[in-house]
């Protein structure tokens, strides 16, 4: 045999993955392998692989007996919509894609290429677990994982997907990135298993139930997106990469618009109800905002009073942070402050201004909030938007009250521009209760007093529930007409362009956790 | 699990074979992926039983047949807009909950007939108490 004979025989077997066998189980699982995927995540052709021919060196248990071609994990770079993103994705047709020494070096070297690069990391997660055999040699893998994550945070996008099992430990690199997909059925992430659990407290719960792609999009707010399918999921990746930067010194790409940027738009003007009790959709308002009416949902199914995600104006990237008043009246809670403030510094890592527009009529009363901390989780609303020093723009659509709109980043958290449509009702508290307060003693005095209360709630609605106290201190830069809402952003985004802002030199800040 | 040696082209494979019982693959070499045990004192340990790759379950439902609407937060019944034995369409609005100034529309999450109705126009409720009941 030759030697360049050698080599293509040394190839082929790598390509082969696992063998014919188990890719066929893969596909029946209605997956597909780890070449398959990264094939999809790029650019045809542009896939470039690295440390195909690693191998691992366990001696253990007849470990030194097992093939692992590839050693469990596909890795490499390529091209998406022409620029360099790193992979990493585990095969588990290769002794279950679990992680063992060399494994974890093939993904650590992904992630300091990428670092180094200042390009994003996609990884593509389906993996039985540790090597166990392996001992602590797979967990000093997990360590340099976890370790990189972190230390690339902030600098690179770093994407995961949960494209099969994700279980123990290696839950933890995922968490660590910007964000999570999980691939409807097929994908399962917890700490410990339901064989475990019942084991341990005698429960019983099902693996999908348990970690299942909903149960993480829509309970524990783990992760950001759930996808049909493998493929579904490849081009949600690629969607979501268009949004980014490929790093933290560089700004969004930004995209021709074929979408009228003078746009006025009529529909706005209705879309308030005249009662201020009434709910609306807010992601009507966003879609009519965005370019051709794309908006690309983060977390579309976790504390849906709030609503995150990415549209484009003008073709840049912005983030939106909306409150939704058909959910739970548009209100902050625990699980919408920790969205919030989580997608606010996202925005910030990335160079993405945002956009919030508001209709909040305060915090969600009730023990189980406050038990829950709702003071420390909305704190880091308030942490989030006065750290971040991208382009801030709000748009107050209607109610505004007390702490909940300094929390939707006003003047004070550093907001550059805030503009408010007539409908807006900013101030301390709702009428009602208000007017409750400040004429006690008119109401408590008056012969009539229900009549004398109505009077009060009407005159405290014209004199305070209005954009226009506060645009008479400046806190509102501007009361706008609805429909030249399209304009007024893409100019206002026009003009923050140039934004600097510095912070005083320090370690980091101490954001409540 | 067995074992074989197979040559293929000249080249040697040694294959592992996996048994399929009840459908239910058990993967090869692959180690349950039972985490770091929590550390709690445990009676005899058991040898781990693969935990890896089960095919999705599914998921845990509610009481056979009945899918009970639960308030989202506290708040006073405005409006009940429908009957018990009303057939009812996903998303069409069942009642109003009148909640942090706002009139919330109650939806139907699936299509359904309304079994019962636990509460009635003016009552206040707290968030997680039961309204409706859709058969």
């Amino acid at each position: 045999m030759n030697k360049l004979e050698e080599l293509r025989q040394r190839k082929a077997t790598i390509q082969m993955g696992g063998g014919e066998k188990r890719i066929a189980s893969q596909h029946e699982k209605g997956k597909l392998t780890a070449r398959e995927r990264v094939n999809l995540l790029f650019d045809e052709g542009t896939f470039v692989e690295m440390d195909a021919f690693i191998k691992h060196r366990c001696v253990n248990f007849g470990m030194e007996k097992v093939d692992a071609p590839g050693e469990g994990v596909v890795t490499g770079y390529g091209q998406v919509d022409g620029r360099l993103v790193y992979v990493y994705a585990q095969d588990f047709t290769v002794v279950g894609g679990s992680l063992g020494e060399m494994h974890a070096k093939k993904i650590c070297k992904v992630q300091d290429m990428a670092l180094k690069m200042g390009a994003p990391v996609v990884a593509l997660n389906d993996s039985g677990g540790a090597r166990i055999q392996e001992g602590v040699d797979a967990l000093s893998g997990y360590g340099h994982i976890f370790y990189r994550n972190t230390i690339s945070s902030g600098v690179i996008p770093q994407i995961s997907a949960i494209m099969g099992p994700c279980a123990g430990g290696a839950v933890y690199s995922p968490a660590l990135t910007d964000f999570i997909f999980m691939v409807d059925k097929t994908s399962q992430m917890f700490i410990t298993g339901p064989q475990v659990i019942k084991t341990v407290t005698g429960e019983e719960v099902s693996a999908e139930a348990l970690g299942g792609a909903m149960t993480h999009n829509k309970t524990s707010g783990v992760a950001h997106f759930i996808s049909q399918n493998d493929e579904a999921c490849i081009a949600e990746i690629r969607q979501l990469l268009s949004f980014l930067p490929s790093n933290n010194m560089e700004t969004p790409p930004v995209f021709d618009v074929e979408d009228d940027i003078n746009k006025i738009i009529p529909e706005l003007d209705e879309i308030v109800p005249e009662n201020p009790n009434k709910p609306y959709d807010m992601k009507k308002v966003i879609e009519l905002l965005a370019d051709n009416g794309d908006f690309f949902e983060v977390q579309p199914y976790y504390a849906q009073n709030m609503i995150t995600g990415f549209v484009r104006i003008n073709g840049g990237s912005v983030g939106i942070i909306a409150n939704q008043p058909k959910v739970l009246a548009g209100c902050l809670d625990i699980n919408a402050s920790d969205k919030a403030g989580r997608f606010i510094r996202t925005c910030d890592c990335f160079n993405i201004p945002v956009l919030n527009l508001v209709d909040v009529p305060g915090f969600l009363p009730g023990t189980s909030q406050e038990y829950g901390g709702i003071i420390r989780h909305g704190a880091k609303m308030l942490y989030a938007y006065s750290e971040a020093t991208v382009p801030k723009i709000t748009l107050i659509v209607r109610k505004a009250y007390g702490g909940a709109y300094i929390g939707m980043c006003n003047k004070e958290l550093g907001a550059d521009v805030v503009l408010a449509w007539p409908s807006a009702e900013i101030a301390v508290m709702g009428p009602e209760g208000a007017a409750n307060i400040i004429f006690k003693n008119e109401i408590g005095k008056s012969e009539d007093p229900q009549g004398t209360r109505t009077e009060k709630i009407e005159e405290y609605k014209s004199e305070f529930a209005t954009p226009y106290k506060a645009a008479e201190r400046g806190f509102v830069d501007d009361v706008i007409e609805p429909s030249v809402t399209r304009p007024r952003l893409v100019d206002a985004l026009n003009m923050l362009q140039s934004k600097r802002e510095t912070r005083p030199p320090k370690k980091h800040g101490n954001l409540p956790v | 699990m067995r074992k074989f040696n197979i040559t293929v082209n000249g080249v040697s494979y040694e294959v592992e074979v996996e048994e399929v019982k009840d459908g239910v693959i058990q993967p090869v070499a692959t180690r349950p992926s039972t985490p770091a045990p929590a550390p709690v004192a445990k009676p005899t340990p058991q040898p781990a039983k693969p935990v890896a790759a089960k095919p999705a379950a599914a998921p845990a439902t509610a009481p056979a047949g009945a899918t009970t609407i639960e308030s989202p937060m506290p708040g006073n019944i405005w409006k009940v807009l429908v009957k018990e034995g009303e057939s009812v369409k996903e998303g069409q609005v069942l009642l109003i909950l009148e909640a942090m100034k706002m009139e919330n529309e109650i939806m139907a999450p699936a299509d359904g007939v309304v079994a019962s109705i636990h509460v009635s126009e003016g009552a206040s409720v707290n968030g997680g108490d039961i309204l409706i009941s859709l058969k």
